[in-house]
């Protein structure tokens, strides 16, 4: 339960009931408690708050019926906005312009900082101060669950102070191991980690603005000149991009996020910043600038080794990298799962034998000698001339659902003879067959059927390859016939 | 006086008027021939074919491969996949890699290729690059993208039908960029009418019945295509019967079948260039259609 300030002012307090509630203030607008939403919210600001750190994580456990908050780790941050006060001033003065309420608290631990936050004033604790800050504190303030601090209350353990001096076994012996921890963790005795929303980027760079960006142009020039900042760093540490995130903070809070993704490390900043037009250009609605974005970030969220070698000046790697570059390109604007490259799957079902994955996604490209690294040996296998010589046994063209039609067949095992298919007849000349692929009785349970293969010729030269779903007899007593795929 | 100072002025215009046109001729007739200067035709394997087109297709530039109806597709990939196989095995300093990009109509009963066929055939499944955008639009720009790509062995671009918006200044992009990379760029139009393109060559496609096999009495044997050049910017049209060798890569001639239904008109390509705007079309009143094999009457 949750009151604003409007109707604290008018009385009313929490834990009142509803009638009592709407007897003070007749207009009272109240809603039922959404925690989704809460949530959603709360990760949302959670977002817009990696412009102070990278490090922000959830400040709530669920489970325990806590506040919900969030813990922000600035180590190291601090200095970027002009110290701890300024940051802190910053923050809640962003905060409340977008119409929140907000209650922070620095300190040296996370449990200190949420006990402060809660229930006491001070905004910031000075070094080594927050001991003696929190003592005074309600219990509470320690993350501990309700019935303990009540159960605490009923011995006369108020305030935290309290339990600090007294003896630790006793105690962990009647509330449980987990009052001295929580204890202990808001006083700085043991270590508590935050584990933060998102994953730390490898690399960063950011640029504020006075006044805030609006034009396309605008920020494909910052791209640009963020692309160049990341370079350097990553010549120094030997690595090529990946994987990149643009954040884009809007005034009024809202976060952008765009990704790119490359082929291959990739160490170019002009073809970072292309990448990341092709990407806006292939946005469905434009870019929503609003009133403008204060802050851009690029974040290198995956690198990988970049070889010294690939860089050489020879002309048949200048042009590989021109094929890379183009994958790249139609995979920022159309999307990384509409760029797709084949891949073998472990089975004789055709339609299983193999799938389509974006070629992001494969890492580098499998071509030639390197093919053996996609560790897909029956791919490398199929695609050896010199196996197969000249006799076809699989189509051009697949379709991706076997399509029945009438057929008349020898019975019980024979060919096809003529066949009705899209409506056209069409009369069987020659045909090759069967090939019998018997069907997965671990995927597809006991029922499933016998497929026999024919490769047809019809009398205009039409060349088809159908099955019959079924044997004469052991399967079914009538067998249906489906078209599967196109010869050249 | 004054009169003849005119008629010279006159003929001074008139002068740098043909000089201008012969000069717009000559510019249209290099764009028309396709050869960028630094890259050289590409062979189709055929000795009759290759006469007929000077050495072989134009490598920088753009193509077009049509089947006639929608069954006929499996030949007219056939066809294009010949053709990127040997582009990619001339090794044409470095390039690499088949894109195939889809018109996401063609997606709708066209099926998609099986990679195993592909290995076959001679291709090597892993260097096709398949690009599927969401519309015509996305599908045009990416075709755009990779007809401009100087890393590429060749493009692909499949189509359906007709559609309006891909007209002749989109195809006459295609070309350009296709001759400034140097990429082998195909349009496969399936189930499309013949209209007038940027292309340097446009070639039907329908299947033709397949020679004996030498294993199997009622067997298949080696496919065949029918190839008809319907229209050729740099000098004739003609007809031809192939067969697809995916051992060397290689397109040969086949010896036509006795009973194939192909006995090719005398004057079949003695017709109109097709309009832009398929307008000049005459209004059809249908297809007469050879019923006889149907279920009924055949048995």
């Amino acid at each position: 339960m949750a009151l604003d300030q409007r109707a604290r002012a008018r009385g009313v307090r929490l834990n009142q009931t509803l009638s009592d509630a709407r007897a003070l203030v007749p207009d009272l607008d109240c809603h039922p408690a959404d925690d989704q939403a809460n949530r959603a919210l709360l990760l949302k600001i959670a977002g817009w708050c990696e412009r102070y750190t990278p490090l922000v994580a959830l400040g709530s456990d669920p489970e325990e019926g806590h506040d919900h908050g969030l813990f922000m780790d600035i180590t190291g941050c601090a200095h970027l906005l002009g110290g701890e006060a300024a940051l802190i001033a910053d923050l809640e003065a962003r905060l409340r312009a977008q119409g929140f309420h907000v209650r922070l608290c620095l300190a040296d631990t996370p449990g200190a900082a949420w006990a402060m936050a809660r229930y006491g004033q001070e905004r910031i604790i000075a070094e080594g101060a927050h001991a003696g800050a929190i003592l005074p504190l309600s219990l509470s303030g320690l993350r501990l669950p309700p019935a303990m601090v009540a159960s605490l209350g009923r011995v006369g353990l108020k305030t935290i102070g309290c339990i600090a001096g007294l003896p630790r076994a006793p105690l962990a012996a009647r509330f449980g191991a987990r009052l001295m921890q929580r204890l202990d963790q808001a006083l700085g005795r043991e270590e508590e980690a935050i584990s933060p929303i998102m994953p730390v980027a490898e690399l960063s760079t950011e640029r504020r603005f006075a006044e805030p960006v609006t034009h396309q142009d605008e920020i494909s020039r910052v791209i640009a000149a963020l692309a160049t900042g990341i370079i350097e760093p990553l010549e120094r540490r030997g690595l090529g991009l990946r994987r990149c995130r643009l954040k884009l903070f809007r005034v009024d809070g809202h976060v952008d996020e765009l990704d790119v993704q490359t082929a291959r490390p990739l160490r170019d900043a002009k073809m970072i910043g292309r990448l990341f037009d092709e990407r806006i250009a292939g946005l469905h609605d434009d870019l929503d600038a609003g009133f403008g974005f204060d802050l851009i970030r690029l974040d290198v969220v995956h690198a990988d080794p970049f070889d010294a070698a690939q860089t050489e000046m020879m002309a048949h790697h200048a042009a590989g990298q021109g094929h890379d570059a183009l994958v790249d390109r139609l995979g920022a604007r159309l999307g990384l799962d509409r760029v797709q490259r084949f891949v073998l799957a472990d089975t004789h079902i055709p339609e299983r034998s193999f799938g389509r994955q974006p070629v992001a996604h494969l890492g580098t490209p499998g071509f030639g000698a390197r093919r053996s690294g996609l560790g897909n040996t029956a791919l490398a296998l199929a695609s050896d001339p010199e196996a197969d010589g000249e006799i076809i046994t699989r189509p051009l063209i697949l379709f991706d659902r076997p399509e029945l039609m009438q057929t008349i067949a020898e019975v019980p095992d024979g060919p096809p003879l003529r066949f009705r298919w899209r409506g056209v007849s069409y009369e069987i000349v020659r045909s090759e067959g069967p090939e019998r692929i018997a069907c997965e009785w671990w995927r597809d349970g006991r029922g499933a059927r016998t497929r026999d293969y024919f490769r047809v010729e019809d009398r205009q030269g039409y060349r088809f390859w159908m099955f019959r779903h079924g044997l004469y007899g052991r399967e079914t007593s009538d067998p249906a016939w489906y078209m599967h795929g196109l010869f050249a | 006086m004054s009169l003849s100072r005119l008629q010279t002025a006159t003929d001074i215009l008139k002068a740098r008027t043909r000089a201008y046109e012969a000069q717009a001729y000559q510019a249209h007739r290099g764009m028309a021939l396709g050869d960028g200067g630094e890259t050289s035709p590409l062979p189709l394997g055929a000795s009759a074919v290759d006469r007929h087109l000077e050495g072989g297709l134009a490598c920088g530039g753009l193509h077009e491969v049509r089947s006639p109806l929608a069954r006929d597709i499996g030949a007219a990939t056939g066809f294009a996949l010949g053709l990127a196989a040997r582009a990619m095995q001339g090794d044409r300093s470095g390039r690499r890699g088949v894109v195939w990009v889809t018109d996401p109509a063609t997606r709708v009963d066209g099926g998609g290729l099986f990679p195993a066929g592909l290995a076959q055939y001679g291709l090597d499944p892993s260097s096709v690059t398949m690009v599927e955008p969401g519309d015509l639009q996305g599908a045009m720009w990416a075709a755009d993208e990779a007809a401009g790509c100087n890393g590429l062995a060749a493009l692909v671009f499949q189509i359906k039908g007709n559609p309006a918006r891909f007209d002749i200044t989109a195809t006459r992009r295609l070309m350009l960029r296709a001759r400034q990379s140097g990429v082998l760029a195909l349009i496969l139009r399936q189930s499309g009418e013949e209209e007038a393109s940027a292309a340097v060559t446009r070639w039907r496609v329908n299947t033709e019945m397949s020679g004996a096999d030498d294993i199997l009495e009622r067997g298949v044997g080696a496919m065949r295509l029918s190839l008809t050049l319907e229209r050729n910017r740099a000098g004739r049209t003609g007809q031809w019967l192939l067969a697809w060798n995916p051992k060397v890569r290689s397109f040969n001639h086949a010896a036509p079948h006795p009973a194939s239904r192909a006995n090719p008109p005398a004057h079949s390509l003695d017709r109109l260039p097709a309009s832009a705007d398929r307008q000049a079309l005459p209004d059809k009143m249908g297809q007469v259609l050879d019923r006889r094999q149907d279920f009924g009457r055949a048995s």
